[in-house]
């Protein structure tokens, strides 16, 4: 038997060595190493009938020759596949050509605004709530501390529909829809559509999107709205800009305050859009006006809170330099495209 | 309100340079907009909140510097000499309506003479914008501007009857104002009178026939106080608005009505000479109390999350001209006095917020112990984040637009309410002036849009909400819709939805009923039913909405009711397990008549109740060759499984073949040779 595998492997070598194709090498292949009908398989095959003391070696034999044949037959493969590979070339496949591109959409740039200040938030433990567009007066007047015929209405110039109805101003209206369902603690922002009969320009659209934000906790302090309001302007325009907290007026809220950040654009060295003073405005916040907690059956001593107010579309446009509000609604998709 | 650097170190010595005061002023709440040089002089804008009529005025504004860098704050001197022919004896005030004019003063100055003002009054008027006029009117203005405090000037000679009458004017009186303009007064007006004609609109602006001109002598001095939701009522109603409208309405200070008086005749009786008649009218109905206000430290420390000393608050509160009274300050608790100017001071919150803004709001620490707390989670959102990204992957473009609409807007037809949209009163443009009922219209001005600038495919959505108006003028329904538009066709758009449908888990059938609108093709429109509930339409656009938007594709659109989405969406999903056994596959090709439809088939094979059948794919549908006339050709596939053993060929054939029958007996149907 010995000597029948010495054969095989010396046929084998002579067979290889003659083979000129690829093709011939896997014919080779095949009748030496085929699982049906092989010449190994064969001899493996016909161990069981040899004499019991040739069995071991023998199988062990075969399955070495086995393991050389595949490495020659391997080899030869190679030797051919690279032969084939500088012979004269028919075509060659451009790998520069461009990949194909299935289109994939892209959100708005709001919502992705949006999405990404929720996305800030709910790191922070806020709830998302959201609120009707059209609006009693009451929402968005008077249980926000803003009396009827008051010149603090003036900062709020509101679409009227008549019958006590109008479309919301500010998106503040949620805070009381919040907080007449709900006890304290409350922690949430309500994201949406707010119109003001503004003259459009460049600044200002007829609708644009706010996001409220309130707490309302025992024993939330000023300091509190400043740690919160910090975190979240640090998470969206980057740790290292410089923050100012100076006093303002809201109806609903006491003490008020504005928020300006270094100016993105020139880094607080001065340009138009920061009319150079180096500053932006970015964010209105402030105390809750206990007038507000009373409106809504809070005890006023007991709980605290802070509300904060944000114009998604000034971010997004303090955020990519953008200079004009009404790109947002034109709905350009060489604008859309780019975010 | 527009204020000159030089002027205003006359109230509060400093040595700030404009920069640093324009900073200062900024940080405590007074933002200063602009700085403009004036000659040697600046010019800053200050921007005064609502809230703070005390600061429409320079003496308002320097008492902020004082308390800011810790100054004296300088009150200019009102004393002066008087003739002794007494007010009363020359003139009379009437007041007819004493709640919206709670307080009138009159002086007369006799013989003054009419001029140009001095070159440093006109200088310093000029600095904030004012236009000098004469000496008499500069100085009612630089007056109004010292101390916020209006004042008027009448020709005294003019007034007929020599009096004053403060009266509600008569329906369709006319006077024309300073300014030229026409005043038309209606009822519910308050004027100044004289015997015969109003002769100023109350707060607001004087009449022309009264006013000081260069053959003027004797001037009766108007100073008073008027209720501030009428003068803006009526300023708002003439679309009159002036200097004074803007301070009364704010409420000016019930102290300073005497004070403004008695410095504006000292000014003109020193600048314009002339004589002070002695005495004063002074009808004072202002039922005006000082107002207390209890501090407690212990609360100020616990609201603004910093420690301040009673001793710092004392010091910023009495720079304010806040009176702390002594009686009333145990260690924790400040008894407070507030000023007559400051009618937006009446809680104790409002003095913490005093004391925070002149310490500083950047002397707290951003600091908190606030820790976390579960939040609540929220279907829309959660719906949506998915729905969004199902999309974005089939490759359409978010748009937001407008929700305010004009009524051409809507001209194809309405698809969810036939009532008219809710209208807004005041719009910026008569031409815009509704509220939505549907996001289609605006999908396609979006795609008219992209089209002009060389867009051929548009495949964009809209999530947002939709105001259908309800029957008793109540508050409108906001339904949030989801709209679609296509270019791949109506079955791409139809397969859209249905990939959306079945990333969200939704298992109730989509239906398909055929249905009429304007805007679509008649033979390719359809409401939308899920589970019962309308969905929605879908339909390919009608031949004169693509004439007339002059679209260059056949587009289709779909709008979606979201609610009932997220009403069958099944959030959660579990796992099913991957069969074991091959399936067994069959295509068949059917001949049908042109009524039948998929639904029909796919119905019938399903109401078989077939254990072995896993599925039924549509292939396609074909007209032509080979197919008789007026009929169509259906391809699918079955697929036949058994969870138990693999289910012989033998089987399957005669599972085909009743399937066959019952589509035969059922429609006519025939396999296809």
């Amino acid at each position: 038997m010995q000597e029948r595998l010495s054969e095989i492997q010396n046929q084998a070598k002579e067979d290889l060595a003659k083979a000129e194709s690829l093709e011939e090498v896997e014919k080779i292949k095949t009748r030496y190493l085929g699982r049906k009908g092989g010449i190994i398989s064969d001899v493996i095959k016909a161990i069981p009938g040899l004499p019991p003391e040739q069995r071991s070696l023998t199988g062990k034999s075969a399955n070495k020759l086995k393991q050389e044949i595949s490495k020659w037959i391997e080899e030869a493969k190679v030797k051919f596949v690279n032969k084939e590979r500088t012979s004269e070339p028919k075509e060659i496949f451009d790998l520069s050509l461009p990949g194909k591109c299935m289109h994939y959409g892209r959100r708005h740039p709001i919502t992705q605004t949006i999405d990404e200040i929720k996305g800030i938030f709910r790191k922070l433990c806020f709830d998302i709530e959201y609120g009707p567009e059209v609006e009693h007066e009451y929402y968005n007047f008077d249980a926000l501390n803003i009396p009827a015929d008051h010149p603090s209405r003036e900062d709020f110039d509101t679409f009227y529909l008549g019958n006590k109805r109008l479309l919301r101003s500010q998106t503040s209206t949620v805070q009381i829809r919040v907080m007449e369902k709900k006890k304290p603690p409350i922690r949430m922002i309500a994201p949406g559509k707010v119109f003001r009969p503004d003259t459009v320009d460049a600044r200002h659209a007829s609708m644009f999107h706010q996001i409220e934000g309130l707490m309302v906790d025992e024993g939330v302090s000023f300091s509190d709205l400043k740690y919160v309001l910090t975190l979240f302007a640090q998470s969206y325009f980057g740790q290292d800009i410089k923050m100012r907290f100076r006093p303002s007026f809201f109806p609903f809220t006491e003490p008020s305050a504005e928020i300006d950040i270094s100016c993105s654009i020139c880094k607080g060295k001065g340009c138009s859009v920061c009319s150079h003073s180096g500053w932006v405005e970015v964010l209105g916040a402030g105390m809750v006006d206990p007038n507000v907690f009373e409106t809504v059956g809070y005890d006023a001593e007991k709980y605290t809170g802070f509300a904060f107010g944000l114009g998604v579309e000034r971010l997004t446009m303090l955020k990519y330099g953008i200079d004009n509000i009404r790109l947002f609604f034109e709905n350009d998709l060489r604008f859309l495209s780019q975010f | 309100m527009k204020i000159s650097y030089n002027w205003l170190k006359d109230y509060c010595k400093h040595d700030l340079s404009v920069e640093a005061l324009a900073e200062k002023l900024t940080n405590a709440g007074l933002v200063v907009d602009t700085i403009n040089p004036v000659d040697d002089d600046f010019c800053l804008e200050v921007e005064v909140t609502s809230n703070r009529p005390d600061c429409l005025g320079f003496i308002g504004i320097a008492r902020e510097v004082a308390a800011i860098v810790r100054s004296e704050l300088i009150i200019p001197g009102v004393d002066y000499e008087t003739t002794t022919e007494n007010v009363n004896d020359l003139t009379g005030v009437t007041i007819e309506d004493n709640e919206l004019c709670q307080r009138y003063t009159a002086r007369i100055i006799k013989d003054v003479k009419i001029a140009p003002s001095p070159e440093w009054l006109q200088k310093r008027i000029s600095s904030i914008g004012l236009r000098p006029v004469n000496n008499i009117v500069d100085i009612t203005n630089y007056v109004l501007m010292e101390s916020g405090q209006p004042l008027h000037a009448f020709d005294f000679d003019k007034l007929s009857g020599k009096k004053i009458i403060v009266r509600m004017a008569k329906k369709g009186e006319t006077m024309e104002a300073i300014d030229g303009s026409k005043c038309t007064l209606t009822d519910d007006m308050l004027v100044i009178a004289d015997a015969q004609r109003p002769v100023a609109v109350a707060g607001i602006m004087g009449g022309r026939d009264t006013e000081v001109s260069d053959t003027t002598k004797n001037i009766l001095l108007e100073s008073a106080f008027f209720d501030p939701r009428n003068v803006r009522r009526t300023s708002r109603k003439l679309g009159l608005i002036s200097d004074s409208s803007y301070r009364f309405e704010r409420r000016v200070d019930p102290e300073c009505i005497d004070w403004a008086s008695r410095r504006a005749a000292k000014m003109i009786l020193d600048i314009a000479g002339g004589h002070v008649v002695e005495g004063v009218i002074d009808r004072n109905y202002l039922e005006y109390k000082k107002v207390s206000v209890a501090l407690r430290m212990s609360r100020l420390d616990s609201l603004l999350g910093l420690h301040i000393d009673k001793k710092t608050a004392k010091d910023i509160l009495e720079r304010l001209q806040f009176k702390i009274k002594p009686e009333g300050e145990t260690e924790d608790n400040l008894t407070v006095e507030v000023p007559s100017f400051r009618g937006d001071v009446y809680r104790e919150v409002d003095l913490i917020e005093e004391v925070a803004r002149i310490h500083g709001y950047d002397k707290i620490q951003a600091e908190s112990n606030i820790g976390v707390k579960l939040t609540q989670d929220n279907i829309f959102d959660k719906v949506t984040e998915k729905t969004k990204s199902v999309i974005s992957g089939l490759g359409f473009d978010e748009v937001i637009t407008d929700s305010i609409v004009g009524e051409l807007h809507e001209r194809h037809g309405a698809i969810w309410s036939e009532m008219s949209s809710l209208k807004i009163i005041n719009p910026i443009r008569q031409d815009e002036n509704l509220l939505r009922k549907a996001l289609v219209h605006n999908l396609l001005r979006v795609k008219k849009h992209n089209q002009n600038y060389g867009v051929e495919k548009t495949n964009i959505y809209e999530l947002s909400k939709i105001y259908l108006p309800q029957e008793d003028d109540g508050m409108p329904e906001e339904k949030e819709c989801l709209c679609i538009l296509g270019e791949e066709g109506f079955l791409s758009l139809k397969g859209v939805i249905g990939t959306i449908l079945s990333q969200l888990n939704i298992v109730q059938e989509l239906e398909t009923m055929r249905y009429d609108f304007d805007l679509f093709n008649p033979g390719k429109s359809a409401a939308l039913k899920l589970g019962g509930k309308l969905l929605g339409y879908v339909g390919e656009l009608s031949r004169e909405v693509i004439n007339d938007y002059d679209f260059r594709t056949k587009p289709c659109v779909a709008e979606l009711d979201y609610n009932i989405l997220i009403d069958n969406t099944n959030l959660e999903s579990s796992y099913r397990k991957i069969p074991s056994l091959p399936m067994v596959t069959r295509d068949m090709a059917v001949v049908s008549d042109e009524a039948v439809t998929w639904a029909d088939i796919k119905g019938c094979i399903e109401s078989l109740n077939i254990n072995y059948v896993d599925g039924i794919e549509f292939f396609d549908v074909y007209r032509g060759k080979q197919v008789e006339n007026g009929k169509k050709s259906i391809a699918f596939r079955l697929i036949f499984r058994a969870d138990d053993r693999t289910l012989k060929s033998e089987e399957v054939d005669k599972l085909q073949e009743e399937i066959l029958e019952n589509l035969s007996n059922a429609f006519g149907i025939k396999l296809r040779a």
